[in-house]
C-alpha cells in the first residue's frame, strides 16, 4: 500500500517532468509565455511558503527581492553583458546577500509588524530605485536586448520550480521542518524544547530571498524591460500570497495547488471578462480563506489522497517494528 | 557538611517587559523531586518567574542557577541540554501535526537515534496512555486535555530533570486537571522536580509538596504546601477562600 503510493507519486512526477520538457515544442509561444509566467509565481510561492509557511513569518515583502534581482540582473545584463542565466545566479546571491542584514534586522519584529515592515521596506527599495536614476534609469527603466528564443528561460524557470518543489518536499520531511512549524506555533515553546529559534529565523529569511531574486532577473529578460513600478509590484506579491493561501500554507504540495489553479483562473477571467477579472480574482481569495482555511491541499488529506504524517518518522518508527503506533 | 545545590534555583532576580520590572527580587528554590507551586494574584510575576528560570525573558539583576552552576547568561534553546523544560501556557501545539510528529518536535535533541526517540517517546506513553492510540490524529483533532497531555509529553521527550508548567490547568475539564495533577506526582514520584504556576491555588497546593506566594512581583509567603493552605492569610489573600473568622464581615452569600 505504502510503495503503491510511493510508485504513484514517482510516477506522477516523472509524467510531469517529461510534460515540462516537451511543452516547448509543442505548445504554442503563448503557452510558453504563460508558462513562464506561472513557473516563476510557482518559485515565489514555494520561496515565500518556506518562511511565511513553515516558519510563520508572513510578510508583504518578497517582491523586494524579486525587484533587486530584477535591477542587479538587468543592471549587470545592460552595462557589462553579462549573459542572462549567469546574471541571474549573481541576482540570486544579491537577494541573500541583502536578506542578511534585513533578516537580522527585521525579525525582531513580529505579527504584523513584520509583515508591514517589510512592506514599508520594499517601497523604501522601490523610491530608491526610482531616484537614483543615474543608475537605474529611475522612471524610464531599463530596455534589455531581447532574447529571440524565449525558451531556454523556460527550462531555466521550471529547473528551478522543479527544485524548488523537492527542497521544499525534503524540509518538509525534515527535522528542520517541524522545527520550523514549531516556530510558527510558539517561539517561546519551541526555544524551551531547544530550537535554536532566531538562527533558524534568519536562515530561512535568507534561504527564502534567494529564488525570488534570480526570478526577478529572469522576468526582467522576460519582459525585456524593467521599471521600479514593475520590479517592485506589490500585485506580484498580493498573487504570491493568495496563490500560498489558496494552496496551503505550510505544505508540499500547496504552492503549486494555488499557483497552477489561480494562474489558470487568472488567465482565463482576464482573456474572457477583462473588466470584471480584478474583483472575481477577489472574491476567489475571500472564499477560499473563508471555507478553506488550510487550502486546497487539506481537501487532499481529508480524502486521504495526501498523506498528514511525514514519511521520515514513519521510517523511524518502521525500524523499530512500528512500536511507536 | 557539603551542602547538595538545589537543581533549580532562582536567586534575587529582577526582570520584566520593557522597562517595567515585574518581579523584584525574588528567590525561589526548587528542591529535587519535589513539586512546587507558584501561586498569587494576577500580575504578582508568577509566569515572570519560570520565564526567567526557562530562558525567554532576561534576568535584569540576580542568577540562575541550575545544580550550583550559574546560566543566567544562557539562551533558553542551550537550557534544555541542562534539563530543563518548559510547558507554556496554553497548550502549545502544531495543530496540524499528527500527535507523533509533535511528540518528535520535542525529541529532536535526542538526535537521530531511534532507540532514544522510542524509549521516551515509551515512557510518554506509559504517562498518557490515552495518546497511544491517537498517535496517527491530527493534533487539532483532540480534545483540549488531550492537547495539553501532548504538550507535556513533547516538553518531556527532552528528557527532562526540571519541568516547568506555566497554569497546566488553565481551560480543562475537572477529570483533566485532575488526570494532569496525578501524573505531575508521578513524575516527581519518579524523581523529577516539577515546577508549577497554577491560578487554581488551592487545587494545586493539594498535591503539591512546597509553596510559594507571590505579591507585587516578590515573594511574600513560602513553605509546606500543606502550612501555606492552613495558613489563614494566604487563603484571605491569595487562595479565594474566606476564613470562618471573616465569613460575619462578607458580603457574599454564603
Amino acid at each position: 500500500m505504502n510503495r503503491m503510493k510511493k510508485v504513484n507519486s514517482l510516477g506522477v512526477a516523472g509524467v510531469a517532468g517529461v510534460a515540462a520538457l516537451v511543452l516547448p515544442f509543442i505548445g504554442s509561444d503563448y503557452t510558453v509565455s504563460f508558462s513562464i509566467q506561472l513557473l516563476i509565481f510557482l518559485v515565489l510561492a514555494y520561496s515565500w511558503n518556506w518562511i511565511g509557511g513553515y516558519a510563520g513569518y508572513t510578510h508583504f515583502g518578497q517582491v523586494g527581492f524579486f525587484g533587486i534581482g530584477a535591477y542587479v540582473g538587468s543592471l549587470l545584463n545592460f552595462h557589462l553583458g553579462v549573459p542572462w542565466y549567469f546574471a541571474a545566479i549573481i541576482a540570486g546571491l544579491a537577494g541573500a546577500l541583502t536578506a542578511i542584514p534585513l533578516g537580522g534586522a527585521m525579525l525582531r519584529l513580529k505579527g504584523p509588524f513584520f509583515a508591514i515592515g517589510m512592506f514599508g521596506l520594499t517601497r523604501v527599495l522601490e523610491a530608491f530605485a526610482l531616484g537614483f536614476d543615474s543608475v537605474t534609469g529611475g522612471g524610464t527603466g531599463i530596455y534589455l536586448k531581447p532574447v529571440s528564443d524565449l525558451r531556454p528561460v523556460y527550462y531555466v524557470v521550471a529547473a528551478v520550480a522543479g527544485v524548488m518543489l523537492f527542497l521544499t518536499w525534503k524540509l518538509d520531511n525534515s527535522r528542520l521542518g517541524l522545527k520550523l512549524l514549531a516556530i510558527r506555533e510558539d517561539e517561546d515553546a519551541a526555544e524551551s524544547l531547544g530550537i535554536p529559534t532566531t538562527r533558524l529565523k534568519i536562515g530561512t529569511f535568507v534561504a527564502s530571498a534567494i529564488a525570488p531574486a534570480a526570478m526577478g532577473s529572469l522576468y526582467a529578460v522576460y519582459l525585456g524591460f524593467i521599471d521600479p513600478p514593475t520590479a517592485f509590484a506589490p500585485n506580484i506579491e498580493l498573487t504570491t500570497i493568495a496563490m500560498v493561501l489558496l494552496g496551503g500554507m505550510g505544505t508540499v504540495l500547496g504552492p503549486l495547488c494555488g499557483a497552477v489553479v489561480l494562474s489558470v483562473v487568472n488567465e482565463l477571467l482576464w482573456a474572457n471578462y477583462p473588466q470584471i477579472y480584478l474583483a472575481s480574482v477577489g472574491v476567489i481569495i475571500l472564499l477560499a480563506v473563508l471555507f478553506m482555511p488550510r487550502g486546497i491541499v487539506s481537501l487532499g488529506m481529508k480524502t486521504g489522497w495526501v498523506t498528514v504524517s511525514r514519511p521520515l518518522f514513519r521510517r523511524l518508527a518502521a525500524r523499530h517494528g512500528e512500536a511507536l503506533s | 557538611m557539603t551542602v547538595i545545590p538545589a537543581p533549580l534555583e532562582v536567586r534575587n532576580v529582577t526582570s520584566g517587559y520593557g522597562d517595567v520590572a515585574v518581579i523584584r527580587g525574588a528567590s525561589l528554590v526548587f528542591p529535587k523531586g519535589v513539586i512546587t507551586t507558584i501561586v498569587g494574584s494576577n500580575g504578582a510575576g508568577k509566569s515572570t518567574v519560570v520565564k526567567v528560570a526557562a530562558g525567554l525573558l532576561r534576568a535584569w539583576k540576580g542568577n540562575i542557577k541550575v545544580h550550583g552552576t550559574d546560566i543566567t547568561r544562557e539562551p533558553a534553546d542551550r537550557r534544555v541540554y541542562r534539563g530543563i523544560a518548559y510547558v507554556p501556557q496554553g497548550r502549545i501545539v502544531v495543530p496540524e501535526m499528527t500527535v507523533r510528529d509533535n511528540l518528535m518536535i520535542g525529541a529532536h535533541i535526542l538526535g537521530n537515534n531511534p532507540a532514544r526517540i522510542e524509549a521516551a517517546t515509551e515512557r510518554v506513553m506509559q504517562l498518557f496512555p490515552a495518546l497511544k492510540p491517537r498517535m496517527k490524529q491530527q493534533a487539532d483533532t483532540m480534545s483540549g486535555g488531550e492537547q495539553q497531555m501532548l504538550a507535556i509529553g513533547r516538553a518531556l521527550m527532552t528528557s527532562p530533570e526540571i519541568i516547568m508548567l506555566d497554569e497546566p490547568s488553565l481551560g480543562l475539564s475537572p477529570k483533566f486537571v485532575d488526570i494532569v495533577f496525578e501524573r505531575l506526582m508521578s513524575l516527581r514520584d519518579g524523581g523529577m522536580t516539577v515546577v508549577m504556576v497554577e491560578q487554581k491555588a488551592s487545587h494545586a497546593l493539594g498535591i503539591s509538596d512546597r509553596g510559594y506566594v507571590m505579591h507585587l512581583g516578590q515573594v511574600a509567603c513560602e513553605g509546606s504546601a500543606k502550612d501555606l493552605l492552613a495558613n489563614e492569610d494566604v487563603k484571605r489573600l491569595f487562595l479565594g477562600e474566606i476564613p470562618e473568622s471573616m465569613k460575619a464581615l462578607s458580603f457574599t452569600d454564603a
